[in-house]
């Protein structure tokens, strides 16, 4: 399997007035093509950070970070939001969906921005929807769906532009369990089909689903291999 | 990779129409800016145009006025009137005027008849109805052959014809001027020029057709017997160089009254000139006005789009999220801005245009929109939203998605 991810002595550090918080402290990791890992740790351990600067929406202190043998650490801020629209799918807790956008305008989103033309956007978005089992709800807004509902939109505007990586943080967090599982089993569906899933969480059960689990407490990595 | 300008319309027009009543509530000073951008316009306009419209009924631009400077304290012994052989010599200094004519105004009583009337009269030569551009309907004008003979014959306009004869021909009638009989060789044409709206007549040029003329000869002669002349008027050969005709002929009555401002000389082209330069300043003085309520309008805008900004933090990190670049965040605020500022601008001109009959009533004067002035109002509410939106569009695009985020 190709390496997509590799990560080396990786630190973040927060500045907060004059005190600096460190959130990473020397992390070190590899993800490869297909894989479906779990990033777990208590909250604050420094997990969210990780994936944010893995889905190239923050950056590193110090240390390299390669993105399909690309180093991540030397790209200039515009191309970073290049990798963010075309490699990574971001998937939240929260599911960060835009509320005054009908799911099918929310999921062609990534595509707008990519450049693609209205024709191609609404081809891609309902044939993802219709995927995540959303075909007849296109004109609807967010705030009429369910929870489950919301995320599995959101799963959808994460697969549209067919990333190499899907970020999932917290997916199940704000689900009942029943949605939850649902979710869980999309992506354990999507890693089926060959995609890459980084989910972050403190849930074992989420873990479970997992092919690996890393464990990250106060921003070091406890273990590099649990299957 | 890029979100497209048309893309960026349609998310700014979609957010406008979301949300409706804030948009409209900015847009407000802009509305009330290009309004009165409008009405200021049109009022300059309307005012120039009738002002122009009434110089063309006189006579038109070529034409010199010299009539008695009201305003003038005689310091000195000098004549206020010119004596015939005074014209005759100021005639022959000016052989580039096309036409001359002086003329003696008097008040003087009509009567046919039982039919009596009260009016001007006036002494002239037949130049006069080359400067004035003004014509018989009926019989002739006064000829040189009149002035000559000093013959007791008389022009009279429509308005004493009215009164004296009805619907009966006027012209071959006898009738009595002051204590003269004279026969009415000619009627005047009718003048009229639209004053509705206006106080007075509804006719701006009525006074004209209560005028009657007889040769400056017979006046001289057998009317007044003074050798008086009160004013005349010239006709140069275009209006470019009246001018120049006007400051000679200041010179030369100068110097005929040693140096003494006796009379006023006038001319229509330097008057347009005048009147010109005027509206100008008055246009920018208005529109000066009418800036600082696009201004302040600019500076609301501004207030709303940071706050708004504010409030869309999440949205912003949302779509930084999904590949948004800066540029991209920073176009779509600022289009939006602008957006919002040119339906501004496109409802103040068209509230503008639609209380344009109000404020014509009101003032008496009649307003003309034109096209380059909405284009002049677009324009600028467009450029205020471009001045004022760039600061909440830097603003937006520098946000930190992380941050976002986070951002309740």
């Amino acid at each position: 399997m190709d390496r997509i991810i590799e990560i080396k002595d990786l630190k973040k550090e927060y500045k907060m007035g004059k005190v600096t918080v460190p959130a990473l402290n020397g992390v070190d990791i590899e993800i490869y093509e297909g894989e479906f890992l779990a990033i777990m740790g208590p909250s604050g351990s420094g997990k969210s950070t990780l994936m944010h600067i893995i889905g190239c929406l923050d950056t590193a202190s110090s240390g390299t970070y390669f993105f399909n043998n690309e180093e991540v650490s030397k790209i200039k801020k515009r191309k970073l939001a290049v990798i963010r629209n075309e490699q990574v799918g971001f998937v939240f807790q929260t599911f960060n969906l835009l509320p005054h956008l009908n799911i099918q305008k929310n999921v062609e989103l990534p595509l707008t921005y990519a450049g693609y033309s209205k024709k191609k956007r609404v081809a891609l978005a309902r044939k993802v929807l219709d995927e995540v089992g959303l075909s007849d709800r296109l004109k609807h807004k967010p705030s009429e769906l369910s929870g489950g509902q919301r995320q599995r939109v959101a799963i959808a505007r994460a697969l549209v532009n067919s990333p190499s990586v899907i970020l999932a943080d917290e997916p199940t967090g704000n689900l009942d369990t029943a949605s939850g599982s649902d979710i869980l089993t999309i992506f354990s569906d999507l890693n089926y089909k060959g995609n890459t899933i980084i989910i972050v969480t403190h849930d074992p059960a989420v873990a479970k689903r997992a092919n690996r689990v890393i464990k990250i407490v106060d921003g070091l990595i406890q273990n590099g291999d649990i299957s | 990779m890029a979100i497209s300008l048309k893309e960026s319309i349609i998310v700014g027009l979609s957010d406008f129409w979301s949300r409706k009543i804030r948009s409209l509530v900015t847009i407000v000073g802009i509305v009330l800016g290009t309004m009165s951008i409008i009405v200021v316009l049109s009022l300059v306009k309307g005012i120039n145009k009738k002002t122009l419209e009434w110089m063309m009924e006189r006579g038109g631009l070529s034409k010199i006025s010299v009539y008695r400077n009201w305003n003038y304290e005689k310091q000195v012994d000098v004549k206020n009137y010119f004596t015939l052989k005074e014209i005759n010599l100021i005639r022959s200094l000016v052989p580039e005027a096309k036409y001359f004519n002086p003329q003696i105004r008097e008040g003087v009583h009509y009567s046919y008849g039982e039919n009596k009337y009260r009016g001007s009269i006036y002494g002239v030569i037949p130049d006069f109805k080359k400067i004035e551009e003004w014509d018989v309907e009926a019989g002739r004008f006064i000829s040189g052959f009149d002035i000559k003979q000093n013959s007791d014959v008389i022009v009279i306009g429509t308005n004493v014809k009215e009164e004296l004869f009805g619907n009966k021909k006027a012209v071959g009638q006898f009738i009595t001027a002051g204590k003269r009989r004279v026969q009415i060789i000619g009627v005047m044409s009718h003048r009229f020029m639209d004053n509705s709206g206006n106080i007075g007549n509804d006719n701006a040029l009525a006074y004209l057709n209560r005028r009657a003329f007889v040769p400056l000869s017979t006046m001289i002669h057998k009317g007044t017997g003074r050798d008086r002349i009160n004013s005349f008027t010239v006709k140069a050969k275009d209006a470019e160089s009246a001018p120049e005709l006007r400051q000679k002929l200041e010179a030369i009555i100068l110097n005929l009254r040693f140096g003494e401002p006796v009379f006023t000389i006038e001319s229509a082209q330097e008057e347009a000139e005048k009147m010109a330069e005027n509206a100008k300043k008055f246009r920018i003085i208005f529109f000066l006005i009418s800036a600082i309520s696009l201004l302040v309008g600019g500076i609301v805008i501004m207030n709303i789009m940071l706050a708004s900004i504010q409030e869309r933090t999440r949205e912003i990190g949302i779509r930084l999220t999904v590949g948004a670049r800066r540029i991209d965040i920073f176009v779509q605020f600022l289009v939006q801005t602008i957006l919002v500022t040119t339906i501004g601008g496109i409802l103040g001109i068209v509230s503008g245009l639609s209380i344009l009959d109000i404020v014509s009533k009101y003032l008496n004067i009649k307003l003309i929109a034109g096209f380059s002035m909405m284009i002049i109002a677009i324009t600028v509410s467009a450029g205020i939203g471009f001045i004022f939106g760039i600061s909440p569009a830097i603003k937006a695009s520098k946000l930190d998605p992380v941050v976002a985020l986070r951002h309740e």
